[in-house]
């Protein structure tokens, strides 16, 4: 457990020395910022209602491409940057094992892209002087960030952990990450009535209107940790199997 | 302490290392010698775990590495060859980050941070990111944080490559002042590096044991005879075939260089051979330019020892003495 919090502890911090994660994050707010402020223009005509705009800045277009880039990007160097450099042998002969350094790196990513999405709390707070706001729906909206973001940085630490090359890691990671976010969508294209339901359960698009709604599935919440889960596991057995080499 | 039993393995097909074995005791120094490439960074490997062991096993302070790993490896404290810490880290940091790593206990940390630093002699730099410091001093940071989490055992590979001199010296001090608390195994392909620091030598060459002792054992079964270094006026081709011929004389080369020819002669256990050289070279009619008494050094039989593994059967047997005197002075092959 302290060996873990340990490298929690160093993943996150090493963001910051990094020019990317001032990049990421400038980049983020940015674009966060204008999408709010798109949404807020939209909705000052008299024909929408003003209840849904944090519900319509947690399910838009760009929170997805945006959610898929930024966890690429978060995820690559995860366990990349350490193969290229070769610290990873400093880090795989201490006792511990592959699971807990792969846990403590998913971890490490994962607070950071939590630490990305702080400043737009700011969002729903500043609306809340100008009328009333129900925060269930919020609370419940960040949730959903915070278990795709879960999804898509244990994707990338996967990808991360094939290659020592963080640009590829992140290509490879935007392609898992798409190819899982498309699958729901693939449920309009087949008509195979089982498959159909199945893929359903993977539509990620579904599952965030929910809770950009304010309902919260305990279906969705366990698919995320499932695959969050499976994700760390291919990519202990990932370094794991490098051992053998 | 640490024991390696028929250790194998091969990367595609080419092996790498093969059928390794050896002990090293508690208390002991151990160098690992051999040419790079030979496979010891990869027996490293396997000893610490950062690769798995094609066949063969490892133990350490009686734990199978296999069987138990987290507990073998929290026994080890391993210094890589690449060297490679986190560059944006503070020392202190690292080395800390290194300790909790380790599970070294929380109340206990901070007093072994402090004693891993100074016995590096690390501590006036612990506040400067590793990135901004000398490799001699990432070196020692390297260290410091492989016995921070006080191991038994530690594997050292080629810790003094890449350093100037004077680190270089600083490090092995530190290396030998360590060995009060810890058994230590250590790469090299540095052959006065064993003479100078370690207890006992294992040469490796190709993946496999090629001679295992003391330094001192060593050096009279493979050190050559001292020898003669003949230099020559004019290119004279057969000068080293009518050396050979004197008695006393087991091996002789020759090299031409700029209208001189020089000839090395390795004299048989005993025999001197200056007067008789000298009187064939006269009675031939050869200008002597030099005539100089040559130490082999442990330094040349460990090429010629490689290089007699190559020549497949021929030439190997007089490449190999049985012994030489005891009185050779050791300093010799030091540098």
């Amino acid at each position: 457990m302290k060996a873990l919090l340990a490298i929690l502890k160093r993943e996150f911090l090493a963001y910051f020395f990094s020019p990317l994660a001032y990049v990421v994050l400038t980049a983020f707010l940015f674009i966060n910022g204008y999408v709010f402020y798109a949404i807020l223009l939209s909705l000052n005509s008299p024909e929408t209602s003003r209840q849904e705009l944090m519900a319509l800045f947690f399910k838009n277009v760009f929170y997805w491409i945006f959610m898929m880039l930024v966890s690429s990007i978060v995820a690559m160097r995860l366990i990349a940057e350490e193969r290229k450099s070769g610290s990873i042998e400093a880090l795989l002969t201490a006792p511990v094992g592959e699971g807990t350094v792969v846990t403590g790196k998913f971890l490490g990513g994962f607070t950071f892209f939590v630490f990305l999405w702080l400043p737009t709390v700011l969002y729903p707070v500043a609306l809340s002087r100008y009328g009333r706001i129900d925060f269930g729906p919020i609370a419940s909206g960040y949730l959903g960030i915070a278990l795709f973001g879960a999804l898509f940085i244990a994707a990338g630490t996967f990808a991360s952990s094939l290659t020592k090359n963080q640009i590829i890691a992140a290509i490879v990671s935007f392609v898992m990450i798409l190819a899982i976010f498309l699958a729901g969508i693939f449920r309009e294209l087949v008509t195979d009535p089982n498959l159909k339901e199945a893929l359903s359960y993977l539509n990620l698009i579904e599952h965030m209107d929910d809770f950009a709604r304010g309902i919260v599935d305990t279906r969705r919440i366990v698919y995320v940790l499932s695959s969050v889960v499976f994700f760390l596991l291919l990519s202990a057995r990932v370094l794991h199997g490098n051992k053998g080499k | 302490m640490l024991e390696v039993e028929a250790l194998r393995k091969s990367f595609y097909g080419t092996v790498a290392v093969d059928d390794v074995s050896f002990r090293v005791e508690s208390g002991e120094i151990l160098g690992f010698l051999g040419p790079n490439g030979a496979g010891k960074t990869t027996t490293m490997r396997m000893i610490t775990g950062f690769l798995e062991p094609g066949s063969g096993k490892v133990t350490v302070d009686g734990i199978d590495a296999a069987a138990r790993p987290r507990e073998a490896r929290a026994r080890i404290g391993y210094l890589p060859e690449t060297l490679a810490l986190y560059p944006e880290m503070r020392v202190r940091e690292y080395v800390k980050f290194r300790a909790e790593l380790c599970g070294v206990p929380r109340k206990a940390t901070k007093s072994r941070v402090d004693d891993a630093l100074a016995t590096c002699f690390v501590d006036d730099v612990a506040q400067k990111p590793i990135g901004n410091l000398s490799k001699g001093y990432r070196q020692r940071v390297g260290l410091a944080a492989a016995l921070v989490h006080g191991p038994q055992v530690l594997v050292l590979d080629e810790p003094t490559v890449g350093l100037d001199p004077r680190q270089i010296v600083k490090v092995r001090e530190l290396i030998r002042d360590l060995r009060k608390d810890h058994t230590i195994l250590l790469s090299t392909h540095i052959l006065p590096e064993v003479e100078l620091v370690c207890d006992r030598v294992v040469i490796i060459d190709r993946g496999k044991i090629v001679a295992t002792g003391t330094p001192e054992t060593l050096r009279q079964q493979l050190t050559q005879a001292p020898g003669l270094a003949v230099g020559l006026k004019g290119e004279i081709p057969e000068a080293d075939g009518i050396l050979r011929q004197l008695p006393g004389v087991v091996h002789a080369s020759r090299m031409g260089v700029g209208g001189e020819t020089r000839v090395l002669l390795e004299a048989d256990r005993g025999s001197d051979l200056r007067e008789n050289v000298f009187r064939e070279c006269v009675a031939r009619g050869w200008t002597v330019l030099e005539l100089s008494s040559r130490q082999a050094t442990l330094e040349d039989v460990f090429v010629r020892l490689l290089a007699a593994r190559d020549a497949v059967g021929a030439d190997k047997p007089d490449d190999l003495p049985a012994a030489v005197e005891e009185s050779e002075p050791r300093g010799e092959a030091r540098s």
